[in-house]
């Protein structure tokens, strides 16, 4: 730990909370994440006032993940490693901000295992993680509720994982439209990417210009979206994320989407999802079908007949 | 006042029934399409506060309309006939809609060509006005996103969904919405004799509520799988005895749509089935709720056929409940074989 810090910063870190004032010395902070497989549901609804709201839902991915580290010091300055993760660097100064005005500042380290600008939520993870780290460093806990806000002000859009039971997410406002109270049902995935050398840039990506009748349709497709998780019916799930997948493929096309719905119909998956910014796709199969072995081996015979070679196999 | 308030106080009841059969049962299905059509020419820039709303209907599309044009404080004229009965009319007035009734049908295009024409006259003499016209008008069977997401919602996964064809909005936008997540959900539509809808020659109509004489733009005949074909009197027995039975007080076109939903849940013991029940029966007090007048006019029946007549084509139907297997083709798909079997 760096020499210098002065014990009166901490005394406001901690009367923030409420707490009595206490004295810490900061600490070396760790934070993580996990990532996401593209969403299980992404479109724009309308409220009672006739006000629009994009929101989405996450297909969670815990076998990809990001790490961060974060090491105060009384710099003022943060220093982020890789360079590159700018929006990492924005969240940990938004976080420092949020916690106290004195001039903390420090080093992230950020170690992930998910590949970057092709819907795995990347940056939204590293975000995750970093301000998980901080607060770590600063002994201090946010909510849910408080990370998803300084994300989505560091990301201007970010994906929903960082809340522990699906929710309905208003990913450019950062706040939650419905909560679930529940987990997404237990899934199992086969990971397409059938464009393994194309990238998508969430904030160079415009915004999908839905017409008023696609946010007719995503107010039905919503609806069932919530019976799904909250009944655990996976079946009805699926039909919503192949909806929600057809809708948008207008605006950010996969490629080979169309064989890619038909192999996972004839194979008796549940349905299809995508990354609405990003190339991959899901086939949804449900964790308790006892057929499961065969309809994803009949899938993945169908996937390499169509030349695609990279896939990956994960369970929410 | 609050429009949501009041428009939440006519969605529907989700009643269920024998086996696997629900009611969605409206009080008034038509102020959702009102609404939603006045709310889109809104944002699009047809109407302002001043535009006088027009409108040809002598049934509940007029009365939705009147409430809603009520509550958002839009001038209303109504064109209607000898069909609008004084109890509408009434409603209708006294939330300040103009009612016109034209006195006489035309020689040629009947009383729907009368009020066309009056409805034609009075835009002319007034520059700024507002046509809803729910056969052609794209936003009618839109407005019916909000009841597949109640469906959904409620029910979850839906098999069938049944319901009487007059404008084809409720029917083919319900269908729409619900067919993005179950693609292969059965439609079937209720139709009735002499109704130009699926391909019945025209003649007059006993039964109101459903059926056309013309064809709306917004009947997309290929959402269909199947099409039944009932009579009043077949309509108005079983709108009778859904009210002995449940105690639910419907319309007429809620009695034709048990009588064939119920088949159906009987031929698909296991299947979600939904039958929209389009209206309450209020209206219908001193005629189908009144046995004197049915018996008047030879319309009671003492019990209900079992099943349909199980007909080939729209030629077939006669007189009574018949069903015909659709398989979502276009009309001319299903009538030219018709006509050439004729032939």
């Amino acid at each position: 730990m760096p020499e210098g810090l002065q014990e009166y910063q901490l005394h406001e870190i901690n009367s923030r909370n409420g707490t009595k004032p206490a004295t810490f010395a900061l600490r070396r902070g760790i934070g993580h994440s996990i990532a996401q497989h593209g969403e299980l549901f992404q479109g724009q609804i309308e409220d009672d006032s006739g006000a629009l709201t994009r929101c989405l839902l996450s297909l969670p991915c815990r076998s990809l993940s990001s790490t961060a580290e974060f090491t105060p010091d009384d710099s003022g300055t943060v220093i982020v490693f890789p360079p590159h993760k700018t929006k990492a660097k924005t969240v940990v100064e938004l976080t420092l901000a949020y916690f106290t005005a004195h001039p903390i500042g420090g080093v992230l380290h950020i170690r992930s295992s998910i590949p970057e600008a092709k819907g795995y939520g990347s940056s939204t993870a590293d975000c995750v993680a970093s301000v998980l780290s901080v607060a770590d460093a600063l002994h201090s806990r946010l909510s849910e509720e408080e990370i998803a806000r300084l994300v989505v002000e560091a990301e201007v859009a970010s994906d929903n994982f960082m809340f522990r039971s699906a929710v309905l997410f208003a990913h450019r406002n950062g706040i939650v439209l419905e909560d679930y109270g529940k987990d997404v049902p237990p899934l199992d995935v086969v990971g397409v990417d059938a464009a393994e050398d194309e990238l998508v840039d969430t904030l160079r990506h415009p915004p999908a210009v839905y017409s008023w009748q696609q946010i007719q349709s995503f107010r039905t497709l919503s609806c069932a979206l919530g019976r799904a998780i909250r009944t655990g019916d996976t079946c009805l799930l699926g039909r919503v994320a192949t909806a929600s997948a057809r809708i948008n493929e207008q605006f950010l096309p996969k490629p080979r989407f169309r064989e890619l719905l038909n192999l996972a119909e004839q194979s008796g998956a549940l349905g299809v999802s995508v990354a609405h910014s990003g190339t991959i796709l899901s086939v949804l199969f449900d964790s308790r079908d006892p057929l499961l072995e065969q309809k994803r081996e009949r899938l993945e015979r169908g996937v390499d007949q169509l030349g695609i070679t990279n896939t990956f196999r994960f369970r929410t | 006042m609050p429009l949501d308030a009041i428009l939440k106080s006519y969605m529907p009841q989700l009643v269920p029934l024998e086996g696997h059969l629900t009611a969605a049962a409206f009080p008034l299905m038509k102020i959702f399409p009102a609404e939603f059509c006045l709310q889109r020419a809104k944002k699009e820039g047809w109407v302002n506060e001043q535009t006088l709303v027009v409108e040809t209907s002598s049934g509940n599309l007029a009365l939705g309309l009147a409430i809603v044009c009520k509550l958002l404080a839009h001038r209303l004229t109504i064109v209607s006939d000898y069909a609008c009965d004084g109890f509408l009319r009434r409603r209708m007035e006294d939330m300040g809609a103009t009612v016109e009734i034209v006195p006489a049908p035309l020689v040629v295009g009947g009383y729907q060509g009368a009020r066309l024409q009056r409805l034609a006259e009075i835009r002319a003499e007034t520059p700024d006005s507002w046509w809803l016209n729910q056969y052609d008008n794209s936003s009618n069977p839109a407005a019916y996103g909000q009841l597949a997401a109640l469906l959904v919602k409620q029910l979850g996964t839906i098999d069938c969904l049944v319901g009487t064809v007059g404008s084809g909005g409720s029917v083919c936008g319900t269908t729409s919405y619900l067919r993005e997540l179950f693609p292969e959900m059965i439609t079937v539509g209720v139709d009735t004799f002499g109704s130009v809808l699926f391909g019945q020659p025209e003649s007059p109509r006993t039964l109101r509520g459903l059926g056309n004489s013309i064809l709306p733009k917004n009947l997309d005949h290929s959402l269909f799988d199947e099409i039944h074909w009932v009579s009043a009197a077949e309509a108005y027995t079983a709108t009778r005895q859904l009210h002995r039975e449940t105690s639910l007080f419907c319309g007429g076109t809620s009695g034709a749509c048990w009588l064939v939903a119920r088949s159906l849940a009987k031929r698909y013991p296991k299947a979600r089935i939904v039958a929209i029940f389009p209206d309450d029966g209020y209206r219908y007090v001193d005629t189908i709720y009144n046995n004197d007048y049915l018996r008047e006019h030879g319309l009671y029946l003492s019990s209900l056929p079992e099943r349909p007549h199980e007909i080939s084509s729209p030629l077939d139907a006669v007189s009574e409940w018949s069903r015909m297997s659709w398989g979502r083709r276009k009309l001319a798909e299903v009538v030219a074989p018709a006509f050439s079997e004729v032939v």
